[in-house]
């Protein structure tokens, strides 16, 4: 009897992935800063993806199949991004790589990303405007995260004037750029725009200008950790009592800076008052599986646990793991999880809804206002088509 | 205007603060600790138990000034002395040193930023310019560690010693002085000072592993440029302090920041021997 | 003594030797290198190609810090221009063959300029290599703080990537990254071996003695800086562009320290630890630090200490110790196939037109000090002069001022009839002065010959990537040589001489920089009687023979009655008296003065 083409190719294919299919899972790699910069936050990204990989698996896996996760340390920069990045690809054969990174480090992995063929889903909010065939962004940009707080100051303040502070790195100025233009749109005004170098410490000549300046308001995007606390400490010593919008604050540095956080404005597309069931089948869920090792989950941890949902629905919509066809699927799929429902679209950025919020005197945040389905606006029109 | 010149003064006193460890190390045992950043960021953790022990902020600096000192007494033992002919030796081995604080510090702590209580908030009225308290205070606090290491080198036996081995170290032994004590106890001070100033500038910094880091290269720049007397390195606090506000104000913050470091390059290049010219 | 070169011009045995070392090490590594991609996995394979690049980086480092003791903080400012300069033309102007070949020009000729700016800085006459070494902290803090500072056009923080580039396989950039470190480290390992790499251990090891026998120290170390910044951005220029990506941390400071570290561990001066030390380092962390983030660091930082404090000469070496123990096979030395010619020197005889050495009043003081104070001599040829006084008189401080431009305070010098204005010692050599020493450090681990060829660097050069089989030197120096056995002696270090060797060795290095006027500080100390005699004898003969004009500090005053034709008497800075042996010897005024009573200087 003749073997058909298609039993031909199925054997075929089987004889070619023998090695990695033989364990019969999906390989998830998840590089990310263990160490440097981002060692803060990761430990909290890997939790929550462990956490999608247990419910997962438990649940009968992808397409039967197990899921394994690979993590690998970036040292939250470009040379450990691509060790991290060609281990991954390279000698673990992951099937996709799912991670929140520095902009430094998804630079540095994207190359690999691409020579490699592995879909990548980026989940960190960044300054906007990455483009890669292999790349999917579930975070916030720019557009996205500006808006309600300056709506808010010029409605509830009436502030017409601002200052802008932030650390000179690619996101701090991707972010007062935005930030300028949209007041401006608004009819504001932007009386200054001042940067400190990455590890600089001693904003006493830019507070000094704010204070010069008469600005109603304060916007600030500094890099985390920090250049945030620095700036803060310093604002708050030097009696600095405008409104103060901070670009970069999460729900965990805002407790660890203590009192001199109170007041402080942010927006997020996650904070851990969202009151929806899926949020709190999440936190509970999290609570259950780490116990007393759990690490607040935030705006950078949840995208990440979604994003492997997403990765799981595109691979049962396409049928398989093959690369392209996860690719062309993962615009196609939406995801119900803490922070809504949410479908990236074809330029590989996703609408969000948006938090703006008040940090409180003990450190928690309070919700003012939500806005639904914020558009991240232009990001890849190259792949709109 | 007036701002201006308190942000000239207060940076000034705080570059003081930070460096005075260094210089007195250089000074004595002619070589150059590139720990000190590290030892500023103990100073921090100090004030950060300080704080989680429930003591007063202001005993901070004290606790912060001992265990640097034994740590200080410590190192010079084990690392510091073989390398006192090898003086570009001792700078690596005192990097390396500093490697290992930080990771012996990111791997007890975490790498996360930890909060410190302020002994004090808030801003002073003078003459109708708001300014900030704490700021003033380190410039009180820059004045009494002058005073007090003058002093020290001035009033003491131990100062008599040191000023001795700085001058000839060759003839400071030849009439009896045991210099490897001096040494010991310079290192030990010098330490001492750098955890100090770690915990005095915590209040206006994060506690972070690398908090001390960016302090290193300043600090190194004031030194050489000052050279090894107290005065002077008051004045040269003075002038590349006000240059980087200077700059920071009228330029660009980011100018400002590389400042001190370039400035401090032509310097030397002008007057090898440092303003002071003590060495 | 002269002797039969045992092959053609200009390769002398050692030459031979070297470069059959090289070509061999050239080949093994070759021949590895051409087929390691075959037996790799791919992951492997990146890593090593990265690794290769960082490694050609750390030659530049073991050259530069290793060989001349320069602590370079700021080699990774080179990778780095390198590598932006690949991804920023790629990203906004162009891509192609010539677009590609321009960018790697220009990644070569900005690392030059900013290595000449560097040296130029850091490397001026006098300047302390702690100095230095700050020069080039600085100059990784503030290349990263451009890069930030250009915003988009530079990808500030998050670098650039993705730029057009040869994707060419992993196999063409194993063999480009591999070449390119074969290709600069038998270049690097040539030099070193070479007479030039025995000036830049001579400069490391005593920087001032270099300049005073006419070595432009300065030059040297700028234009070696300029060579190992384009390597640096050569291997920077390679691995932006095969991996795609730029980013500051490639010309950051905390790099520039890792390569510190790679190099010391790897074992500092010796070209192929610090090489073979980064690509174990490189490969051992992509394969640890991804599961031991933290501790990783922490193993490097004890590590690194450990082998500053306790094995200053790195791991490799000991490794090699170790084999050698196992295979014990030592090479013969061949230093001794060195052969020493003489030849009449050309120093003119008799009188010159205007007096060897002549100073008017010179002056140097300190703050309120005057050390010297107001000294008008004048030397001649055929003389032996001897300048004496009591401690403190300022004779030694008179010999710095005349030989070095910078020193005085003020007055005039004139050598052979030219003022040396503010000249740099090399300069005041060049003149016609040769000074020697009160202290007998020579230059510990170079050998009698090394030595010899270094005073001739001057006048004869020295080949980038050769060693000499030869040495000429003027007859007195031979002289000397055989004198003191040292003849006999060219392959010994100078640190196994005797003192006696040693004061020999001194004279005739000075000697061999053929200088009109001879300046020397104490010649005698510390020799036996016999010693002494000879070196007098010899003074006498340089001066009665070749005409030299010979100016001495000595305290031995019998050793100064035998053999001078006048003598000048400092005291307190100032010229106390001048006349000939038998009229100082009947001062009463120097009497008084040697024992110990004030007295006011003749009028």
């Amino acid at each position: 009897m003749m073997l058909r083409p298609l039993t031909i190719a199925a054997i075929a294919a089987a004889l070619l992935a023998a090695p990695t299919a033989a364990q019969e899972t999906i390989k998830i790699g998840i590089p990310v800063g263990l160490s440097g910069a981002n060692s803060v936050v990761a430990p909290s990204v890997v939790q929550s993806s462990e956490f999608a990989a247990k419910e997962i698996n438990e649940a009968g896996g992808i397409l039967g199949k197990q899921i394994e996760l690979v993590v690998a340390d970036d040292n939250s920069g470009a040379q450990g991004a691509q060790r991290a990045f060609e281990s991954l690809v390279y000698e673990e054969k992951v099937d996709v790589l799912i991670s929140m990174e520095t902009s430094a480090a998804r630079n540095a992995g994207l190359p690999i990303v691409n020579r490699g063929r592995t879909p990548y889903i980026y989940t960190s909010f960044y300054e906007g405007r990455s483009c890669s065939p292999w790349m999917y962004i579930n975070a916030w940009v720019p557009e996205q995260q500006v808006a309600p707080i300056v709506d808010h100051f010029m409605s509830e303040y009436e502030a017409k004037s601002y200052f802008l502070i932030g650390s000179d790195y690619a996101f701090g100025r991707g972010m007062l750029e935005f930030t300028r233009a949209y007041v401006e749109s608004k009819g504001g005004e932007v009386l200054g725009e001042e940067y400190l170098p990455m590890d600089g410490s001693d904003w006493t000549a830019i507070i000094s200008q704010l204070k010069a300046s008469g600005a109603d308001a304060l916007i600030t995007s500094t890099a985390g950790g920090a250049p945030n606390v620095t700036l803060t400490k310093q604002l708050r010593a030097a009696g600095v009592d405008l409104p103060y919008g901070n670009l970069a604050v999460d729900e965990g540095t805002a407790k660890s800076m203590g009192g001199d956080a109170t007041g402080i404005y942010i927006a997020a597309s996650y904070v851990t008052g969202i009151d929806s069931a899926e949020n709190k089948a999440f936190l509970e869920g999290m609570a259950a599986m780490f116990g007393d090792d759990l690490i607040t989950p935030n705006d950078l941890s949840v995208p990440q646990y979604e994003a492997i949902y997403a990765y799981k629905a595109a691979v049962e919509m396409a049928g398989a793991t093959d690369a392209q066809g996860v690719i062309d699927t993962l615009d196609d799929v939406s995801v119900t999880g803490p922070r809504g429902t949410i479908t990236m679209n074809a330029q590989r950025h996703a609408a969000l809804t948006m938090y703006l919020g008040q940090v409180q005197s003990d450190g928690t945040v309070n919700v003012i206002q939500s806005f639904e389905n914020v558009d991240p606006g232009e990001q890849c029109p190259q792949f709109a088509n | 205007m007036a701002n201006l010149a308190l942000d000239m003064i207060t940076t000034s006193a705080i570059l003081f603060i930070v460096a005075s460890g260094l210089m007195i190390i250089l000074g004595v045992m002619k070589l150059i600790n590139f720990a000190h950043g590290a030892f500023l960021t103990v100073g921090g953790y100090a004030a950060y138990l300080t704080t989680e022990a429930g003591l007063s902020p202001w005993l901070a600096p004290l606790l912060a000034v001992a265990a640097g000192f034994g740590a200080g007494i410590i190192v010079e033992r084990i690392i510091v002395r073989p390398l006192y002919h090898r003086p570009l030796d001792a700078i690596l081995a005192t990097w390396g040193l500093g490697i290992i604080i930080g990771q012996l510090i990111t791997l007890g702590f975490g790498r996360e930023v930890q909060f410190a209580a302020s002994p004090m908030t808030g801003t002073l009225d003078l003459g109708g310019v708001e300014y900030s308290a704490y700021r003033l205070t380190l410039t009180a606090f820059a004045i009494a560690i002058g005073a007090a290491l003058t002093a020290l080198l001035y009033l003491t036996r131990f100062g008599l010693n040191a000023r001795a081995v700085i001058m000839n170290e060759t003839l400071a032994r030849g009439v009896g002085i045991d210099s490897a004590r001096v040494r010991s106890l310079t290192f030990g001070l010098g330490a001492g000072l750098a955890c100090g100033a770690g915990a005095l500038i915590t209040p206006l910094l994060s506690v972070d592993p690398n908090m001390g880091l960016p302090w290193l290269v300043n600090s190194f720049m004031l030194v050489l440029v000052s050279g090894v007397s107290i005065p002077s390195l008051a004045v040269a606090s003075l002038i590349l302090g006000s240059a980087q506000v200077a700059v920071s104000t009228y330029v660009s913050p980011i100018i400002g920041g590389l400042t001190i470091v370039v400035l401090a390059a032509v310097l030397l290049r002008l007057y090898p021997k440092g303003l002071g010219r003590g060495m | 003594m002269a002797c039969d070169g045992s092959g053609p011009v200009g390769t002398s045995p050692i030459t031979r030797r070297v470069r059959r070392t090289a070509l061999i090490g050239a080949a093994v590594a070759t021949v590895v290198v051409a087929t390691a991609p075959f037996q790799l996995d791919i992951y492997t394979k990146n890593v090593l190609i990265r690794a290769f690049f960082l490694a050609a980086l750390a030659m530049t480092v073991d050259v530069l810090w290793g060989y001349t003791g320069i602590l370079t903080f700021g080699q990774s400012a080179f990778f780095g221009i390198g590598a932006y300069a690949c991804a920023l033309v790629a990203t906004h102007y162009g891509f192609g063959p010539f677009w590609f070949a321009g960018s790697f020009l220009i990644a070569l000729l900005a690392a030059v300029a900013v290595a000449w700016l560097i040296g130029w800085l850091a490397f001026y006459h006098g300047a302390s290599p702690l100095y230095a070494s700050i020069v080039t902290l600085a100059l990784p803090i503030v290349f990263v703080q451009l890069i930030f500072a250009g915003g988009r056009f530079t990808g500030s923080s998050s670098g650039i990537s993705s730029f057009p580039s040869y994707y060419w396989s992993f196999e063409t950039w194993f063999w480009i990254a591999g070449g390119y470190l074969i290709a600069v480290t038998v270049l690097g390992y040539l030099l070193v071996k070479s007479d030039f790499g025995r000036v830049l251990v001579a400069i490391r090891e005593n920087e001032e003695r270099c300049a005073y026998l006419g070595v432009p120290v300065s030059r040297v170390k700028i234009l070696l800086m300029m060579a190992a910044g384009a390597i640096g951005a050569g291997a920077g220029f390679g691995y932006a562009a095969f991996t795609n990506v730029v980013a500051p941390e490639l010309g950051g400071f905390l790099l520039g320290t890792e390569l510190l570290i790679f190099t010391a561990l790897g074992g500092r001066g010796t070209l192929i630890g610090p090489v073979l030390g980064t690509i174990g380092i490189d490969v051992t962390a992509s394969y640890l630090s991804g599961s031991l983030p933290f501790l990783w660091k922490l193993i490097t930082g004890v590590a690194f200490v450990v082998v500053i404090v306790l094995l200053p000469q790195g791991l490799i070496p000991i490794l090699g110790q170790g084999l050698r123990r196992l295979w014990p096979w030592r090479r013969p030395a061949l230093a001794s196939e060195v052969a020493l010619h003489s030849f009449a020197p050309t120093t003119p005889h008799g009188e010159t037109p205007s007096a060897p050495l002549r100073t008017e009043g010179l002056r140097r003081h300190y703050g309120s000090l005057k050390v010297l104070d107001g000294i008008a001599i004048e030397s001649r040829g055929s003389e032996l002069l001897s300048i004496v006084g009591p401690n403190g008189a300022g004779k030694t401080t008179l010999m710095r001022c005349v030989s070095d431009g910078g020193e005085r305070s003020s007055g005039q010098v004139f050598v052979n009839g030219t003022e040396i204005g503010r000249g740099t010692p090399q300069s005041v050599v060049a003149l016609g002065i040769g000074r020697s020493f009160q202290n007998t450090n020579l230059f510990e681990t170079l050998t009698v010959a090394d030595c010899l060829m270094l005073a001739r660097w001057r006048i004869d050069g020295a080949s980038l990537f050769a060693r000499r089989s030869e040495i000429a030197l003027p007859r007195p120096a031979v002289g000397i040589l055989e004198a003191t056995g040292l003849d006999q002696a060219l392959a010994t270090e100078t640190r196994n001489l005797s003192h006696g060797q040693k004061r020999g060795l001194e004279l005739a290095m000075v000697l061999a920089t053929e200088p009109s006027v001879l300046l020397l500080d104490e010649p005698t100390a510390g020799l036996t009687k016999a010693e002494r005699t000879a070196i007098g004898d010899v003074l006498i003969t340089l001066a009665r023979e070749h005409g030299l004009s010979i100016l001495l500090i000595e305290h031995d005053l019998d050793f100064v009655r035998d053999i001078s034709d006048r003598i000048v008497v400092l005291h307190q800075g100032a010229l106390l008296m001048e006349g000939t042996v038998d009229e100082v010897i009947a001062s009463e005024l120097v009497k008084a003065v040697y024992s110990g009573q004030t007295v006011e200087p003749a009028p």
